[in-house]
């Protein structure tokens, strides 16, 4: 197990930072590069989703929020929206686009977590042994 | 079992198969996976195109399985 290192950026921070912009998290941690991928991948996937299912997917009352609302302030902010046009009309639940507009939104929130965890280990953890430095181990 | 085999390719590669949307979705995940363990972008995308063609052919494989399990039973 390594021990944290003397760091004055909070593993915490990141961890919320993260939740409430996707992305915003590395990039507290100084990885803007990778904070700019998770923000284009999860934001992106959120929104696809949202779009394949006519803005009628993201609703409180359905379990998939709890997947969802992982996705953090892209989510929350799109929950009025999405609450206004199910509204105004029937939706279609069976519709197997539908579905999988549901699926990228919960998908987008699951690798939200992951991404949270991620800003949040590398400033607890920052001397955790990674894949790549496995490789160049078994390499040399 | 031929014609069976051929009616599955042909569904996955039809235009209105909502299934073209997976790809995509495995992309991104895989994209988003691999970032979270590697650092360097080429490694990040190789890993990613790995990620992507290794769950994309299982899940061909399973799905074809299934496929002809309720075609021929």
């Amino acid at each position: 197990m390594t021990a944290p290192a003397p760091n004055n950026r909070s593993p915490i921070a990141a961890l919320i930072l993260g939740w409430i912009l996707p992305g915003a998290g590395h990039a507290y941690a100084g990885r803007w590069g990778k904070a700019v991928l998770f923000f284009l991948a999860i934001t992106g996937l959120l929104v696809a989703g949202l779009v394949l299912a006519d803005g009628t997917n993201i609703l409180p009352r359905r379990l998939w929020y709890a997947a969802q609302v992982c996705a953090g302030g892209p989510a929350v902010a799109l929950t009025p929206v999405s609450q206004y046009v199910a509204s105004r009309g029937p939706i279609d639940w069976a519709d197997p686009t539908h579905e999988m507009g549901t699926l990228y939104t919960a998908v987008a929130g699951f690798l939200n977590l992951l991404v949270m965890m991620d800003a949040y280990t590398r400033l607890a953890y920052p001397h955790r042994p990674e894949e790549a430095d496995e490789d160049k181990k078994e390499a040399a | 079992m031929w014609n069976a085999l051929g009616s599955f390719f042909a569904d996955l590669v039809s235009g209105n198969n909502p299934l073209w949307l997976y790809y995509p979705l495995c992309l991104v995940v895989g994209l988003v996976y691999k970032a979270t363990k590697f650092d360097t972008p080429k490694k990040i995308v190789l890993a990613a195109l790995h990620f992507f063609v290794s769950v994309t052919a299982g899940m061909l494989f399973l799905g074809l399985i299934l496929y002809l399990i309720s075609e021929l039973l």
